[in-house]
């Protein structure tokens, strides 16, 4: 529920019980006040009566009107208790009336009467009705400009709230852009942007600090793979080594070579998630995939993989050297964990590129194969090739995805 | 050749020292800036190796007055900087070739005769290792002039074997040289030993010796003799 709709419900409530309570007293302080009239206005026919019969001795007649009627009954002496009474006003023609009525008595000495004084209260009641109409109406036109008035100015007034709101969700670690300025006389508003904003950029802060540690660690660990290398470069021409040295130099070059990727791989990844290989051509994705095939040619007939293409004519505005990558990539992983004498199938049409290959039997969890480390327990690879693959096609707008259909693990690029 | 090497790491400055005096190269070092261009200015050499990151300046300076004196020597450039910028700006400035670190000895090796090949053309562009004539721009071999049909990568294999002779070439280096590094496959060689096969059978059936010899299980070494 929104915070104006909330507002606005309370509110509501709030002004429609109130309303009503005070409505109910109006209605009794109106009607209270009217009927008071209407007694007054007995007593004085009362004491008419009262004042023809002292100086008459007899009772007054009784004419026709229209808003009033007075009868006159002998009753037993004092029988009578003066009361005003609710009663019903009867009219020859037209449909009886709710009235207000006077019982009095009147002693004559020898002759005791009941005195009946009846007025209509229609009129009473139809002016309490136009005031309470009027009253009513004039609260909801009131509580009305208040709901609409209130949902202009509020969201005017949160309008700096839902800027804030906007610039959040928008908000990204590694983007650049910083959150702007706002303007708004409100100091909650700007505490709050001015927090924000703080926030925002010392997140930022720590990404950038995080990666280019990353950064610095990896290009500070060149050198000394640089020396190791040099090193067992110089160490191998080293004549009569014997088989165990051999063995061990081998194992040696082998753990340094993975060192090496390793670290070049961090370095790429940061490069790429830097967005830094902005260089952007035209790239023939066709005759770059007829290159990698032919690079990787010994490698499938060493593995004896059976290996089938079928490209269309296909180009792409994207950074060459990544899109090497990408496909080197692809096709490493395609034969490193394929088996000997397996398959891979590559298919280019305009709108994505797949590569197939056979391997393990079982599916691959697609959330994991992309994160970075993720790979399996056999594997000599960096376990980045896939994340800088996933993050190279981020950065041209393409997607990458991993399907595996028996007994096909497919990665599939949709540009 | 004499060779200067600039780098300021001792480590690695004295391993490329060994693999080229071995070579029978006559090699001259310097650890930085300061040194760098009192060589510079003293002496000309034939190939100068220079490191970018060095202590009181930068190699882009050497670089930079090493061409304004009109110099000839044959530059290359070892780096940790592996970006297109800086390998651009190094061969605009007129590097002749740009290596990134770490790289393998027989690779460095390579490169230098790569531009020491360059720098001597003359015309004929033929390099000639005892009874085997390779034409560089046509991309032929040819042993006692009975030209032998060889591959792309044969070739680049032989070129490089021939630049690293008498050298022990590890697998690695060679994997690196033909696939680049591009190419994530530590754990598979076999397809290495495939081609040295089909050159030893090449060489040997046009005639030739058998220069190239296994070393353990570490690489080959192609023999002078």
């Amino acid at each position: 529920m929104k915070l104006l709709d909330r507002y606005n419900r309370v509110n509501l409530i709030a002004a429609i019980i109130i309303m009503l309570i005070t409505g109910g007293i109006y209605y009794l302080a109106i009607s209270s006040i009217l009927i008071n009239e209407k007694d007054k206005s007995l007593e004085v026919e009362e004491h008419e009566i009262f004042d023809y019969v002292n100086l008459n001795h007899r009772l007054p007649q009784v004419f026709e009107s229209p808003d009033q009627q007075i009868s006159f009954k002998q009753v037993p002496k004092n029988s009578v208790t003066r009361q005003f009474i609710n009663t019903i006003y009867y009219k020859k023609y037209n449909e009886p009336e709710s009235g207000r009525g006077l019982i009095s008595f009147i002693d004559m000495g020898n002759a005791y009467y009941r005195i009946l004084i009846v007025e209509s209260k229609v009129e009473t009641e139809d002016l309490i009705q136009i005031i309470f109409s009027i009253t009513i109406g004039v609260i909801l036109l009131l509580l009305l400009a208040l709901v609409i008035i209130n949902r202009l100015i509020l969201n005017r007034l949160w309008q700096p709230f839902y800027n804030i709101l906007g610039e959040l969700k928008l908000f990204h670690v590694s983007d650049t852009r910083s959150i702007p300025t706002l303007d708004s006389s409100i100091d909650e508003f700007n505490e709050l942007h001015k927090e924000v904003s703080a926030m925002a950029t010392r997140v930022k802060q720590e990404y950038q600090n995080l990666k280019s540690f990353t950064e610095n660690a990896s290009h500070e660990l060149l050198t000394p793979i640089a020396i190791i290398n040099s090193k067992l470069d110089t160490l191998i021409q080293t004549e009569n080594l014997n088989e165990g040295q051999s063995k061990l130099l081998t194992d040696l070059y082998g753990a340094v070579n993975r060192l090496n990727r390793l670290n070049q791989s961090m370095l790429l990844l940061v490069k790429v998630e830097n967005n830094l290989l902005k260089d952007e051509n035209l790239v023939d994705i066709k005759a770059l995939t007829e290159e990698m095939v032919i690079q990787f040619e010994e490698i499938f007939q060493s593995k004896n993989l059976n290996v089938t293409y079928n490209l269309d004519e296909k180009q792409v505005y994207a950074n060459r050297h990544l899109m090497e990558i990408l496909l080197s990539n692809l096709l490493s992983n395609g034969i490193r964990h394929n088996y000997n004498g397996g398959e891979i199938k590559i298919e280019l049409n305009n709108e994505n590129l797949t590569i197939e290959n056979t391997g393990d039997e079982l599916s691959l969890k697609e959330e994991q194969i992309f994160t970075r480390f993720h790979k399996s327990s056999h594997s000599e690879g960096s376990g980045l090739g896939l994340t800088i693959s996933k993050q190279i096609c981020e950065n041209f707008n393409f997607s990458l995805n991993y399907n595996f259909q028996k007994p096909y693990h497919q990665f599939r690029i949709s540009f | 050749m004499k060779i200067l090497i600039i780098e300021d790491e001792a480590g690695l400055r004295e391993s490329i020292e060994a693999y080229f005096q071995e070579a029978g190269n006559i090699c001259e070092t310097a650890d930085s800036y300061q040194a760098a261009m009192t060589k510079i200015n003293l002496y000309s050499y034939d190939c100068i190796l220079l490191d970018i990151t060095l202590p009181g300046g930068s190699g882009i300076e050497i670089l930079k007055t090493l061409k304004a004196n009109n110099n000839k020597d044959g530059i290359l450039i070892i780096s940790a900087k592996n970006s297109l910028d800086d390998r651009l700006e190094g061969l605009d400035l007129g590097a002749d070739d740009y290596l990134v670190k770490p790289f393998h000895l027989s690779e460095l090796k390579a490169r230098v005769s790569a531009i020491m090949r360059r720098k001597m053309y003359d015309g004929n562009n033929i390099l000639q290792f005892n009874e085997i004539s390779i034409d560089l721009s046509a991309k032929t071999v040819a042993v006692s002039d009975i030209p032998v049909k060889f591959t792309r990568k044969e070739f680049a294999l032989l070129i490089y074997f021939i630049a690293n002779k008498g050298k022990v070439v590890s697998k690695n280096a060679i994997a690196e040289h033909l696939w680049g590094d591009g190419i994530d496959l530590a754990d598979n060689f076999d397809f290495i030993y495939s081609h040295i096969k089909n050159i030893r059978k090449k060489l040997i059936e046009a005639g030739a010796h058998d220069y190239i010899q296994a070393a353990y299980g570490m690489g080959y070494k192609f023999n002078d003799k």
